[in-house]
């Protein structure tokens, strides 16, 4: 029989309510086999005692439900935004307050370039530098040789100096949309969406879709998550090619690799039957370690890009509603077809008039025919209304609400996008929990920064940037947070009966912190230190 | 990256779902008259292309055995648009059919900024069998609406199954949405490779030598007009002619001599859509210069154009 180890902790939140806390936690092959007093653990026989988190708090490892692996080895790019971050490696970047910050972070980037790389940074946020826009002038001032571009936080816009302009000929007024003019008649060096941007990209060789195959990407994606304490992540949408399933599977299945990984297959690239049928061929690859079958669908854009869908009244300062990625003629035949054959489908939808197409798709496929062994999930899910929330009970459907927008774009919200009335029932945790709907809550990263702890922090006290409280009613306790973003969230990855909690029989998959999140006070909840994660027993300090 | 010695022209064919796009783009491939035409279908049914044209499957990309293929953009665009540019053997031209639900000018404008590519205009197909029913659904009426907005060009299809009357209560319509693009009657989306691509007229000698006679070639619906100058002429008084044009005329090109500017210049017009461009000075044109005219045949085409041009005689 194999050795038991046993870990002490000052104290240990279980997330069972049966044994809500302990003092120790035992641990045999990779799993959880007791939790409690000493006394209690050792009727299973010897063990060896590991006191290094005597003086720690361990959580059940957090659950990120909605990520991409994009997230790590974005920090291969130059980063420009305005709040403090860390890379996956540790190394701190303090925020750029001031354009004359980002000048002098994009010169220190640029004397470590080689002679004909482009300066590509990342993370850049107009919003927080109002003075005036980012121009090419300022980034001519950094090389009037080099091309430079500076991708927004967004990634849907970027700025570039004139030396990346002239590479795709921007050098005078063409009339075109996305190709923004300055003040002298002559392309300002922003550039809006992916039509304007891409003759720059393709001549610089940016790639963010090459970018996120990488080897590297999976390796930085593991590091990212274990700094915030995350045992458990989501990639929330890939083509998932064979070549590509492979190499996650080699570095996932290496024992310093710290998370479990999930990759969802998008369900848009291939028609609805050849979805099915890879669907369910990448369920049978998956491993303790690497989870797959599960599905993306895509129904509309982003409410700060205005490309939600809504329902009537439409956005708060009348711009025209935004975009379907698909047809909701064609979302029911899609759903319909791989809830029949048991797939489980996590529904992108930010609009509440896309909810409401995402919802009358399941309700057809679902009379039609029930399948209780499925759990489907409205991912972002932000703008449904209470009776939305009811018909997602009724109808056994999760949510993960994008909780991380409150703070980075709830002013937003209020003043521009939806109106007072929504943004102070967006990303609505107390009416999933009024109306007992399975839900959790997200970071999209790299769109808002992954830290569960902060997105727990957030649907907490639902404070804005400028420190708006955005809807009382929807604030949640720190516990009901805390259940969130590990039961929660395993119950939407359908992995709740093995991670999510720390009781017999599941993974030994911890987040171990210094600070205890239970009394340290919800408005200090973001504040919670991490030591680090332990995967199937093995601990993983961040280095 | 390919560099392109001339951009690649590109014709984007928006329209509904059930309108008739696949049915029009197989007809284009069957009657693509030489030219190597690349498909990218922005959509993720089936490659929608019939199997007795396709040649060869290799991963996403379909071959046809006229030269021509087909791939499906997998929602990245990005992606799409990097292998159509660095495709071999390079096309002749790429024509994009449109998600049912898609804005077909943010497709568009990505021909607009890239340098290697020519927008060759917006086409979209309008169903005439259930046109009210789509715009009567609130969730859908807008992006119909938008479809048929920016388009250069309207086809409405299957009109051998509704009346006349219906067809032009339909018609009247869509004019009300878009009071400027030629509006066409089509039935199984065939449509003439010349008017939904524009005419051939490549930069040299020998192709611009289908524009030598100064004469109308009256082709069932159609009529073609043709004028040889060698006068400079200003773009700017080009442009004022050209926007000047009934929606009868359907498409017009043409190869000048700039005005107060050295060099050529080529123009094209869809619709309301009027491009110019520099013609890349790398290789001597020995062609004749001038322009042509396609329109219906039923809207004395010679007439317009001649009075048109009257002044630049």
């Amino acid at each position: 029989m194999s050795s038991i180890t046993v870990f002490s902790a000052k104290k240990i939140i279980t997330m069972n309510p049966a044994r809500p806390h302990a003092t120790h936690v035992a641990v045999r092959e990779g799993k959880v086999i007791a939790t409690g007093t000493i006394e209690e653990i050792k009727g299973w026989g010897d063990f060896t005692l590991d006191g290094s988190f005597a003086d720690k708090v361990i959580m059940p490892g957090f659950i990120e439900g909605h990520s991409h692996l994009m997230a790590g080895v974005i920090w291969n790019y130059c980063y420009t935004g305005y709040q403090d971050r860390i890379d996956p490696d540790g190394k701190p970047w303090p925020g750029v307050k001031t354009l004359d910050d980002v000048q002098a972070r994009l010169k220190e980037a640029e004397a470590k370039l080689g002679p004909d790389e482009p300066l590509v940074a990342w993370g850049f946020d107009p919003i927080f530098l109002m003075d005036r826009r980012l121009d090419k002038n300022d980034l001519d001032m950094v090389s009037a040789t080099r091309p430079i571009v500076v991708i927004h936080s967004n990634f849907h816009l970027m700025t570039a100096n004139s030396t990346a302009l002239r590479l795709a000929n921007y050098v005078g007024d063409m009339d075109i949309d996305g190709i923004a003019i300055g003040p002298d008649g002559t392309p300002s060096g922003e550039l809006q969406e992916m039509a304007a941007m891409f003759p720059i990209m393709r001549r610089l060789g940016i790639s963010l879709r090459d970018l996120g195959k990488k080897k590297q990407s999976i390796v930085d994606f593991g590091k990212v998550c274990n700094r915030v304490g995350v045992t458990t992540a989501t990639d929330l949408i890939n083509d998932l090619p064979d070549e590509d399933v492979t190499e996650m599977t080699n570095v996932t299945n290496n024992d310093d690799y710290p998370i479990r990984l999930m990759s969802l297959l998008n369900a848009l690239s291939q028609p609805a039957d050849e979805t099915r049928d890879r669907a369910l061929e990448l369920r049978g690859k998956s491993t303790e370690k690497l989870r797959l079958g599960s599905v993306k669908i895509v129904t509309d854009g982003s409410i700060q890009g205005f490309t939600a869908r809504l329902r009537w009244p439409f956005h708060y300062n009348g711009a025209p509603n935004g975009i379907w990625n698909i047809a909701p003629e064609q979302l029911n035949s899609l759903v319909a077809t791989l809830h029949e054959a048991g797939i489980q489908m996590h529904i992108h939808t930010n609009g509440d008039e896309a909810i409401e197409a995402a919802l009358d798709a399941l309700e057809q496929a679902k009379a039609k025919q029930n399948r209780p062994d499925l759990l489907h999930v409205l991912q972002h899910c932000q703008m449904a209304d209470r009776a939305q929330f009811r018909k997602m009970s009724r109808l056994g459907v999760a949510a993960n609400l994008f909780s991380n927008h409150i703070y980075y774009f709830g002013d937003k919200h209020y003043e521009l996008t939806i109106g007072p009335d929504r943004a102070l029932r967006m990303d609505a945790c107390q009416s999933a929990i009024d109306y007992g709907v399975t839900f959790t809550i997200h970071s999209d990263a790299p769109v808002t920064p992954m830290a569960p702890l902060f997105t727990a922090w957030c649907a907490v006290n639902r404070l804005t940037e400028s420190g708006r409280r955005l809807g009382e009613y929807e604030r949640i306790t720190v516990a009901e947070a805390l259940e969130a973003i590990t039961l929660g969230a395993a119950a939407t990855l359908q992995m709740d009966h093995e991670v999510g909690s720390i009781e017999v029989g599941k993974w030994a998959d911890f987040a171990v912190l210094e600070d205890d999140p239970e009394t340290i006070g919800a408005e200090n909840l973001k504040d919670v230190r991490v030591w680090g994660t332990v995967l199937a027993g093995k601990t993983h300090k961040i280095p | 990256m390919k560099t392109r010695e001339k951009p690649l022209p590109m014709t984007v064919l928006s329209g509904f779902l059930g309108a008739g796009k696949t049915t029009l783009v197989n007809h284009l491939l069957r009657h693509a008259g030489g030219r190597k035409i690349m498909v990218l279908v922005n959509d993720f049914g089936e490659l929608p292309i019939d199997e007795d044209l396709i040649a060869s499957r290799e991963g996403d990309i379909l071959t046809l055995a006229n030269g021509c293929a087909c791939c499906s953009m997998g929602g990245d665009l990005f992606e799409a648009f990097s292998t159509a540019l660095d495709f071999t053997p390079p096309p002749d031209h790429l024509l994009i059919e449109a998600s049912g639900v898609a804005e077909p000018k943010r497709i568009a404008n990505f021909a607009r900024a890239e340098p290697d590519l020519v927008l060759n205009g917006i086409v979209t197909v309008v169903d005439a069998l259930n046109f009210e029913e789509i715009r009567a659904d609130r969730r859908l009426a807008e992006i119909l609406e938008t479809q048929i907005h920016t388009a250069h060009l309207l086809l409405i299809n299957k009109c051998d199954l509704i009346d006349m009357s219906e067809i032009e209560r339909l018609a009247t319509k869509i004019r009300d949405i878009n009071t400027a693009a030629p509006i066409l009657n089509i039935t199984n989306g065939v449509v003439a490779a010349d008017i939904f691509f524009g005419m051939d007229m490549q930069m040299n000698s020998n192709e611009a030598a289908d524009m030598h006679n100064h004469g109308h070639s009256h082709e069932s619906d159609f009529s073609r007009w043709s004028f040889e100058t060698h006068a400079p002429i200003d773009r700017s008084v080009l442009r004022e002619i050209l926007e000047a044009l009934p929606p009868t005329v359907l498409r017009f090109k043409g190869i000048f001599k700039g005005g107060d500017e050295a060099g050529l210049w080529i123009v094209h017009k869809v619709g309301p859509y009027v491009d110019f461009a520099a013609l890349p000075t790398a290789r001597e044109f020995s062609g004749k210069t001038g322009f042509v005219a396609i329109g219906l045949s039923n809207s004395n085409l010679a007439e317009i154009m001649d009075e048109a041009f009257g002044s630049l005689r």
